[in-house]
């Protein structure tokens, strides 16, 4: 390699001595003469020593010239350090054993552990490996070792779990791993292959070797057939309390009756009744007259018989059979199409409101401490002892969302809020004007694609400092706006709700807008009560504060220090997770995913085509990597400096080419 | 060079000189009349206009040297004749072989024997002799017969003019030539380094001897082949056949000399040995000797 590779142009320069020597060497080896009738070829071939000689000086004289253009452009030797491990034939098995939930299915596994052994077996005296688990995540069981032992101490130990394997997501994580071995790669897959498994992109299925080492896919199976499996899909609770249960079938029918379900509310078998017939994979269920208590209920199906993958023929749901959340609504008219609004919109919500309607002028402000949060339609209707009673109410933590009717028109100062309003309200036949600004970073407001076509006649209010301003309008014309008071908050909506001055209540934003602000003034943040195997459980939805989850074998998941801080848990058992929080007790049911009771194979082609893949990309990786890789291992690489070693030889050659030209110039002076 | 030197005539002998001159006429003119003026010092050749006789004239001589007063007197022709006219032949065989390119001093051979082959044919037209060449090489490149009339010696120097050195030597074919077109008896000048075996030189020269031809020999060699003098081994390469040799300092200082100097001597032995006159020319000197022997050479002869 040189480092200034500018300076070669200087080995034009071995023109010069070869130019010469042509002249010299054409002037003086032949002279014409008359006749040689009379001469005499002498003894020594003078002339062809000499010719060799200059032959002889000439090359000296150039190489001198060669070496000190090469001495110029600083030659380095680089070193590489892997070279000796890359030109060995040692092989490095990189072992992959799949231990995702269909693993479950008969001896899959049993399988996989003699696959491994024979792998172990096989594997040549300088070879090394490593082993992998595969499931929703890549775990690594043994680092890259020499010792075959190490791998099958650990075999009996290898067990399924409930996670689901992604090829995809298994290459990319096992790119890193590949790029660091130090030899070429022998990546052996002992898995059942699914066809589910297989990523949405079959390139993501393609390792991005980069260290130019090659990658050999070699696809170990545990099965050689698909098998049939049943598995228990959905169960859901509708309205009317029935159980809807669907099960789906894989690789196969099911015959009407083969299968029995049961239907267990709260650990307790309520109702069992054959599985139909199968309808495209799909046989439906519905149970009727079930039991549930109050709360939270632990609803499960169990299919009876058994196959050959059982835990997926239960499915775990939990069914929230409290009562909705009562909703003071403080109105100036209980039968105002406002409060009809408000209601239709809160009961709807997921978590489910019931709205009160209570006349503002008949209600008692001791209730006030009992609802979570509070409704007002028209604030300005709020006399001076109840917004007293309404400020120590958020002061102390509550929550308020009110809106400006009537008789808020006017108002030198709002209750609760002591903010100005205009007296001159919008006129019935003025023009609707379109919000200008909304803050989609407000927890209420996260939906803000149907707020675009949402009108508005506002009241004018003049805004204080502390205020945020939520929604506006062209001219920051306050529509929504927030202020927090102590520990409390009021959302306040410039306008009636009753479709009169805005038409946000007949646009289908004002559902999912009142769902959001009721979650949001009633400070309720919920888990999400069904959950995938080997998923995490954001615990900052359980209300604030970290909390305590025991898992479905009734064991302890978090350490006294880790209630106060841990933030997610993973979910790695199938059934019901109870997760304790300052808020109260919540059960999560967790199932695993549904994917992995496919048992479905991936296509020989397919498979055919993924190993070629792989050991196209790293053959191709090799060659266009090289540069890349070359200024990579630059870095590592031992540089040696030859110039030194030039220098030596260019010494050499001046001594030589001195030596031969002073008897070259004694030839030619003396006498033979 | 000296004043005196510049106007000494003789210094137009001197074939470096010669060579400054583009004319080879006016080289034939220079060496001529220089040598004559030297010559004018000698009573031995007479070169002056004196009637000595009258002739009948015959085929070949010029008509301007008819007296027509005689043939007003008497209806006859006849011609004078002056004191060193001769009324005799020439014919100069000039060898243009590759080897006669040689010089080791500028002037080669061909060219120094072109100056003496025109300065010979100045010489004889001066005295009224027919003239004629004959340029051979490995063959007969161009010939003119020999004849007095007006014009001829431009002729004979157009001719020496155009030879140039070149092919290898071969001296039997001009000499069957002449045998085949010269029946009279006169002077041959042959002009040659006479690179050829002696024996061929002899069959090929005796015959005309025996014809009655006076054969001059003027044998025209390089001081660089004479006496070569080289520092260092060299490689030599033939200019006829190009052979190349290679030879030391010291084979070129001792057995050469003594070979070309055998060479020599045998040529000049056969010469001897067929009643022929053999000159040895050194190419660097000047060419009085070579005039000299020829009018010494006529003289004899007429």
């Amino acid at each position: 390699m040189l480092i200034a590779p500018l300076f070669l142009l200087g080995l034009l320069g071995l023109a010069l001595p070869w130019w010469l020597h042509r002249l010299e060497m054409q002037t003086t080896e032949r002279e014409k003469f008359a006749t040689t009738r009379f001469l005499e070829p002498s003894r020594k071939r003078i002339h062809v020593q000499r010719k060799l000689r200059y032959l002889l000086l000439m090359a000296l004289r150039m190489a001198f010239l060669a070496l000190l253009a090469i001495a110029f452009s600083r030659p380095i030797l680089l070193q590489d350090p892997d070279a000796l491990a890359a030109g060995s034939d040692s092989l490095h098995h990189v072992i992959v054993v799949d231990t995702s939930f269909s693993m479950r299915e008969g001896g899959r596994m049993a399988a996989a552990r003699e696959r491994v052994a024979a792998l172990l077996d096989a594997m040549g005296s300088d070879d090394s490996v490593s082993l992998y688990s595969a499931s929703t995540t890549v775990a690594t069981l043994v680092e890259p070792t020499s010792d075959a032992d190490d791998v099958r101490e650990l075999l009996g130990t290898l067990a399924a779990d409930n996670g689901r394997l992604d090829f995809g997501a298994m290459v990319a994580a096992l790119d890193p791993l590949l790029e660091q071995s130090p030899a070429p790669v022998s990546l052996h897959l002992v898995s059942d292959l699914q066809l589910t498994g297989q990523a949405i992109r079959f390139a993501d299925m393609i390792p991005d070797v980069v260290n130019g080492l090659p990658v050999t896919l070699d696809l170990q199976p545990v099965v050689d057939t698909a098998v049939r499996n049943a598995s228990v899909e959905s169960v859901s609770v509708d309205s009317r309390d029935r159980v809807l249960v669907s099960v789906r079938v894989s690789n196969g029918a099911l015959a009407a009756g083969e299968r029995e379900a049961t239907l267990s509310v709260n650990g307790v078998a309520q109702l069992t009744q054959p599985v139909p017939a199968d309808v495209n994979g799909v046989a439906q269920l519905v149970f009727e007259g079930a039991a549930f208590a109050a709360g939270d209920n632990r609803v499960d199906v169990a299919l009876q018989p058994t196959d050959t993958l059982p835990d997926d023929d239960v499915r775990y749901t939990v069914f929230d059979n409290s009562p909705p959340a009562p909703v003071l609504l403080l109105t100036t008219d209980p039968a105002s199409l406002g409060v009809t609004y408000l209601s239709a919109a809160l009961a709807t919500a997921p978590r489910g409101y019931a709205a009160e309607p209570t006349l503002i002028d008949d209600v008692d402000a001791r209730i006030l401490p009992r609802y979570p949060w509070v409704i007002i339609d028209d604030l300005g209707a709020v006399d001076g002892a109840l917004a007293g009673a309404l400020t120590d109410y958020v002061r102390g933590g509550g929550a308020v969302f009110a809106a400006l009717g009537p008789q808020s028109a006017g108002l030198s100062a709002l209750p609760l809020l002591g903010l100005g309003v205009s007296a001159a309200g919008p006129g019935n036949d003025a023009a609707p004007v379109p919000i200008a600004q909304i803050d989609i970073s407000h927890p209420a407001l996260r939906d803000g694609s149907g707020w675009a076509n949402v009108n508005v006649h506002p009241l004018k209010v003049t805004p204080a400092a502390e205020d945020r301003l939520l929604i506006t309008q062209e001219g920051q014309i306050p529509v929504l706006l927030e202020r927090s008071l102590g520990a409390g908050r009021v959302l306040l909506f410039t306008a009636a709700l009753d479709n009169s001055s805005a038409d946000l209540p007949v646009k289908p934003v004002f559902v999912s807008f009142m769902a959001e602000a009721a979650q949001y003034l009633s400070d309720e943040k919920l888990l999400v009560r069904a959950q995938t195997a080997d998923s995490y459980l954001q615990l900052n939805q359980s209300g604030g504060a970290s909390g305590q989850v025991i898992d479905p074998n009734g064991q302890s998941l978090l350490s006294l220090q880790d209630t106060t801080e841990a933030q997610e848990v993973r979910l790695q058992l199938t059934g019901y997770y109870q997760v304790f929080t300052p808020a109260g007790e919540v059960l999560v049911a967790v199932n695993p995913d549904q994917r992995e009771s496919d048992l479905g194979q991936m296509s020989a082609d397919t498979l055919a085509n993924w190993q070629s893949g792989i050991r196209s990309a790293a053959g191709s990786a090799e060659v266009a990597t090289d540069m890349a890789l070359a200024e990579q291992r630059r870095d590592d690489a031992e540089e040696i400096e030859l110039w030194r070693a030039f220098l030596l030889l260019m010494a050499l050659f001046l001594l030589a080419e001195s030596l031969l030209s002073a008897r070259y110039l004694n030839l030619k002076t003396g006498t033979f | 060079m000296s004043a005196s030197a510049h106007n000494n005539p003789m210094r137009l002998l001197d074939p470096k000189v010669l060579a400054s001159l583009a004319n080879l006429e006016l080289v034939a003119k220079a060496v001529v009349e220089g040598f004559v003026i030297g010559l004018h010092r000698s009573p031995k050749f007479g070169f002056s206009q004196e009637f000595v006789e009258y002739r009948a004239y015959g085929e070949g001589d010029d008509p301007r040297y008819i007296d027509w007063n005689v043939y007003a007197r008497t209806d006859k022709t006849y011609i004078k004749r002056f004191l060193g006219e001769t009324n005799s032949h020439l014919l100069i065989m000039l060898d243009s072989s590759a080897s006669m390119g040689y010089g080791s001093r500028g002037v080669s051979k061909l060219q120094v024997g072109k100056y003496l082959a025109a300065s010979l044919a100045y010489l004889a037209s001066r005295q009224h002799d027919a003239v004629g060449v004959m340029v051979f090489a490995d063959e007969v490149l161009s010939y003119r017969p020999p004849t007095s009339r007006s014009g001829s010696l431009q002729g004979v120097i157009h001719t020496l003019d155009h030879a140039e050195a070149q092919k290898g030597t071969a001296i039997h074919k001009p000499m069957t030539r002449f045998h085949e077109h010269i029946r009279r008896r006169g002077l041959v000048a042959v002009i040659s380094d006479f690179y050829c075996d002696t024996q061929e030189l002899l069959d090929n020269v005796r015959p005309l001897a025996v014809q009655g031809q006076d054969v001059i020999l003027f044998h025209l060699l390089d001081a660089g082949e004479i006496a070569p003098d080289i520092k260092q081994s060299t490689l030599y390469e033939d200019m006829e056949t190009g052979q190349a040799v290679e030879v030391s300092p010291t084979f070129m200082q001792r057995e050469y000399r003594e070979r070309i100097a055998a060479h020599i001597a045998a040529i000049q032995s056969a010469a001897s040995g067929i009643n022929c006159d053999h000159v040895l020319i050194n190419t660097s000197e000047p060419l009085d000797k070579a005039l000299h022997s020829y009018l010494t050479f006529r003289e004899k002869r007429g």
